[in-house]
Formats: C-alpha cells, sequence, structure tokens
C-alpha cells in the first residue's frame, strides 16, 4: 500500500535520513523503532510532506505521492496524527471533531466518521461539550486519533502516540491501535515503546542513524536477541 | 447560512459617523480621518485577525493603490475621467503584482521571521522607487495642476474631496460583507485551523498556503483601493517617503488589536478609538499626543488582551444579543 524507497530528507543543511527503504501492507499495523534522533519522526513528515524529500521516493497504491503536498495527501487517504496531538485547545470536543471533516470527501461520511469515532471512545461522546484543552492527556490523545479518522483515511502515520501517557493510558491507546486495525485501517506507528509496540504490530523496523537496520516481521524482531540488544535497548 | 445579522452593528456605526459629519459642519473631516483608520484596520484584519500573521509591511500594499491611481492620473491624465477607474484597476494590478512575489515567499515563513521579511519588503520598494527614479522617484507624483488643467478647478476639487471621500465609504463597507463572508464561509473555518495550529490543518487535509494567500490578497487590494482613495484621489499627489510610511503599518496593527483581532466589529471599534482619541489628543494638547496615547494604547492592551470587541463577546456569551457581534 505505502512503499518508501531510499528516501532522504533533513532540516536545513542537516541531513537525517540517508535512505530509507520500508513497505506498508494493507491493514496492518507497521512499526519504526529506533533511539532518540534516528530519524523516526522525520520519516512520517517526510513521508506525510511535512517536510519534503531530498530524494528517494514515496508510492501509495503504486502511485509516487512523494512531492504531493500534505493536503491532497489527505484527500487520498493519508493522515497523520502529530506528536504532541496538535488540538485545537480552545474549542470543543465536537467542534474540534467537526474540524477534522474539512475537505468534502470527508463531509459526506461524516455521520458515519462520528459514529466510529464514539463507538471507539465512548469517553469523547461524554465530553463532547468540553474543551479539548481541559480534557486529560489520554482523552486528547483520543480526540488527536479520533479526529484523523474524520477526515475517513485508510492510512494513518501517528507520531508517538503514547509520549507523556500514564502507564495505563498508553495501555489503553495502544488497544484502541489494534482496533483501527480491526476496523480496516493501516497504520505505521512511531514509537519509542518497544514492548507495547510490538505487541500490537505486524511489522517493524528499526532506524539507526537515518538508515533502516533491520526490516521484518515482529516475530522476527523479538527472536533475534542480537537486534533487541544492538538497537532496542532491551 | 451568513450571518449577516452580525453586519447591523458595524453599519449602523458607519452610518451614525457619516450622519454626525453630515450635519455638523465642523467635523466632516475628523470623521473621515477616523473613517481612515477604520478602513485600515477592516483590511488589515481580513489578513492579521483571520490568519495570525502579522505584516509589518502592510502600508506597502497602500502605497502600491496611492501609486496605482497616481500613475493613471499622472501619466493618463488624457483618459479624461475614465483616469480614474484605470486607477483603480491599477492600483488592484500593483496590489496583487506585490502581494503574488510577497505571499509566494515570505508566507512561507512563521511568526517573527515573516514580520521582519515583510518590513524588509516595505523598505526595500520604497528605496527602489527613490533610487531608480521610477514614477518620479523620491518627487513623488504631483496631481493637482494637471487635475486642474484637465477637468477643471471645480471638478478637480470634486474629486479630492466628495470623490475621494465616497470611494473611502464605499469601500470600507465592501471590506466588512467580505470578512462576514470569509468568517462565515469554508474559507474562514480553514483560516481559523490555521491561526490555532497550522500543523493540525495540514493533517486534516487543508491547504494552508491556498488559504493564507487567499486571506492575503483579499487584504491586500482592500487596503490598495483605501490608498487609492484616501491618498491619491484626496490628497492629489504620491510622495514615497509618505506612503511607504511603516508608522500606518504599526497603527493598523495597533487598531486591529485594540478592537479584537479576527473579529468584524473588532476593528471597527479599534479604529474609531484610535482614530478619535488620535484626532482629539492632537488638538488638545498638540505635539504631545504621542506622550499621552502611548500609556494610554498600552493599558487598553493590558486590559483587553483580546481587544475591546473579544472582552465584551466574553462577558455576554450567553446573551442574546451575542448574535449580532461577530
Amino acid at each position: 500500500m505505502l512503499k518508501v524507497s531510499k528516501l532522504e530528507s533533513g532540516y536545513g543543511e542537516m541531513q537525517v535520513l540517508w535512505g530509507v527503504d520500508l513497505e506498508v501492507k494493507e491493514k496492518s499495523i507497521t512499526t519504526v523503532l529506533g533511539p532518540n534522533g534516528a530519524g523516526k519522526s522525520t520519516t512520517l513528515k517526510a513521508i506525510f510532506g511535512i517536510i519534503s524529500p531530498w530524494n528517494g521516493m514515496v508510492e501509495y497504491f503504486g502511485e509516487d505521492v512523494t512531492k504531493t503536498p500534505p493536503h491532497k495527501k489527505v484527500e487520498m487517504g493519508i493522515t497523520m496524527v502529530p506528536e504532541g496531538r496538535h488540538l485545537f485547545p480552545n474549542m470543543t470536543v465536537e467542534d474540534n471533531l467537526l474540524m477534522g471533516a474539512y475537505l468534502s470527501r470527508a463531509e459526506e461520511k461524516f455521520e458515519d466518521s462520528l459514529e466510529l469515532v464514539y463507538t471507539l471512545f465512548p469517553r469523547l461522546k461524554e465530553r463532547e461539550e468540553q474543551k479539548a484543552g481541559t480534557l486529560s492527556g489520554g482523552e486528547q490523545q483520543m480526540l488527536a486519533i479520533g479526529r484523523a479518522l474524520m477526515t475517513s483515511p485508510n492510512l494513518i502515520l501517528m507520531d508517538e502516540p503514547s509520549q507523556g501517557l500514564a502507564p495505563k493510558l498508553v495501555k489503553e491507546v495502544f488497544e484502541t491501535i489494534y482496533k483501527l486495525k480491526e476496523e480496516g485501517l493501516t497504520i505505521l506507528l512511531v514509537e519509542q515503546n518497544v514492548f507495547s509496540s510490538l505487541d500490537i504490530s505486524d511489522y517493524a523496523y528499526v532506524l539507526h542513524e537515518g538508515k533502516i537496520a533491520f526490516g521484518g516481521s515482529v516475530d522476527e524482531i523479538k527472536e533475534s536477541e542480537d537486534i533487541k540488544k544492538a538497537y532496542l535497548g532491551v | 447560512m451568513f450571518k449577516f445579522k452580525s453586519l447591523i452593528i458595524p453599519f449602523a456605526i458607519y452610518i451614525i459617523l457619516i450622519a454626525i459629519g453630515l450635519s455638523q459642519p465642523g467635523l466632516w473631516q475628523p470623521i473621515m480621518y477616523i473613517m481612515f483608520y477604520i478602513g485600515i484596520g477592516v483590511a488589515l484584519n481580513n489578513f492579521m485577525g483571520l490568519t495570525g500573521y502579522v505584516d509589518f509591511g502592510y502600508v506597502a500594499f497602500l502605497a502600491m493603490g496611492a501609486y496605482g491611481m497616481g500613475v493613471a492620473l499622472g501619466y493618463f491624465t488624457y483618459l479624461g475621467i475614465w483616469a480614474i477607474p484605470l486607477g483603480f484597476v491599477l492600483a488592484l494590478i500593483f496590489a496583487a503584482l506585490l502581494c503574488t512575489a510577497v505571499g509566494g515567499v515570505a508566507l512561507r515563513l512563521r511568526g517573527a521571521y515573516f514580520a521582519i521579511a515583510t518590513i524588509g519588503v516595505n523598505e526595500g520598494l520604497r528605496y527602489l522607487i527613490e533610487g531608480a527614479k521610477i514614477w518620479g522617484g523620491s518627487e513623488g507624483i504631483i496631481l493637482s495642476g494637471k487635475l486642474r488643467k484637465t477637468f477643471g478647478p471645480e471638478f478637480a476639487n470634486y474629486l479630492s474631496t466628495f470623490v475621494a471621500d465616497a470611494a473611502l465609504i464605499i469601500i470600507i463597507f465592501i471590506a466588512s460583507v467580505i470578512t462576514v463572508y470569509m468568517i462565515n464561509s469554508r474559507v474562514g473555518y480553514a483560516l481559523l485551523a490555521v491561526r490555532e495550529d497550522e500543523d493540525a490543518a495540514k493533517v486534516m487535509g487543508i491547504n494552508v498556503t491556498k488559504y493564507k494567500l487567499i486571506a492575503f490578497f483579499t487584504s491586500a487590494t482592500i487596503g490598495a483601493m483605501i490608498g487609492a482613495s484616501a491618498w491619491t484621489l484626496k490628497l492629489t499627489y504620491v510622495f514615497p517617503e509618505d506612503v511607504f510610511f511603516i508608522h500606518y503599518t504599526v497603527e493598523a496593527i495597533v487598531i486591529v488589536m485594540l478592537g479584537g483581532a479576527g473579529t468584524l466589529l473588532g476593528p471597527v471599534v479599534g479604529g474609531l478609538i484610535y482614530g478619535a482619541l488620535k484626532y482629539y489628543l492632537s488638538v488638545i494638547l498638540p505635539g504631545f499626543q504621542l506622550l499621552v496615547f502611548a500609556p494610554l494604547l498600552l493599558v487598553i492592551v493590558v486590559a483587553f488582551p483580546e481587544g475591546v470587541v473579544g472582552f465584551v463577546k466574553k462577558k455576554l456569551q450567553e446573551r442574546g444579543i451575542i448574535e449580532y457581534i461577530t
């Protein structure tokens, strides 16, 4: 579904990605693991187009989308849950979700998307009228995911959804991501939380100094002591 | 869907101001002075208020408008009365060109970088016109003689009084309608997302550059129309050091913040307070108006961080009248 080959990118003069290759299969969860500064978030940003790729190619269902701007990608069914959530804190939960369905393609499916969000996150329904900024960390993350769902995507890129959450909530977030997969969505996840993310993932890649050091099924990673020791510190 | 109700208060303010100006002989000029400040506030608000970007080079768009009208009346005087519509068209074209050049480059920058880049554009353009002696260079364009020769003294006088003022008033009415339309349309929602969080807007599929450019363009062209009528038509001259004077940009920013950025009524109230205060302070305390003015503005901005209208809106949140305030 998504194929990234030899992707190079960075900020200003500083190159961060030195040729990232990875593939995301439809209706799966794929995780990119790696230490701080390995280029995990940069990879997602370059795929989505928030920063521009310098070299390499991003393909979505065989179509070259390397230079496609983010808003067009959303129209094609790719969305992103950015790091740090980026909610609209002064708007209500409902308005945040409404804003998520901005595109006309998303507006048409508004009712269905909203029902899906409220089924997945009943707590958001209870807090419909509450301002997003007053929600707890976990609820805010749910809302960020919910808002992404409102664009009626096929592929969701998630940047560290467990960041800054209490252990109990981390578990909840990962359970939700798994439920999204059961709903037929495809997820590309970037995480530092090795154990929890491997538990729900089908495929995993290990990013090391801007390159993929390893890629394969989750079982392979789990079996290989070398990989775990060398790159994941577990 | 459009909340035209919210136009009632600003339109009422305009009409009352005009009525006062017409009925009290000595008050027409002060009223037009205030209307000018309301105008630049409403115009800048369409960009600054709706996107959250501060443009320190905004006056350059008024300058483009002033030059558009100046070039038409100065170099195409033989067209007679048709030089005036041509002036407004040139004002639009010049502003649109500048808008494309600045917008394409500077709008990629965020926050303070954008603000600084726009100051550079304003100053650069001014020195370009002066240095390269474009349109008369630093000597500017002086129209009064030409206008008198072409149209006769009576009609020339009529142009710089009635036509100039009427044009400004019409522009302000139209600008307010545009603001209401923008706030309540899809453009407005997109801009709201951009203003609150540009990254969030991107993941929702909003083409942030496009909507920022729409707001920039709208604001720039309204500014240019104001420059063409309130400056060139009314004063009958265009001097680069006047039309690129950064002081006007600062005043417009103060008006928007004082009244309430991103609201329809904000710049109207801001312009009214600012214009009236400035005018009467310069009458009561000539030469000292800035000394009084600066701390006064400071107090107002500290007391009402969301502007006067933002403050009132908060207080009236539960009342029915809120429908009339946008």
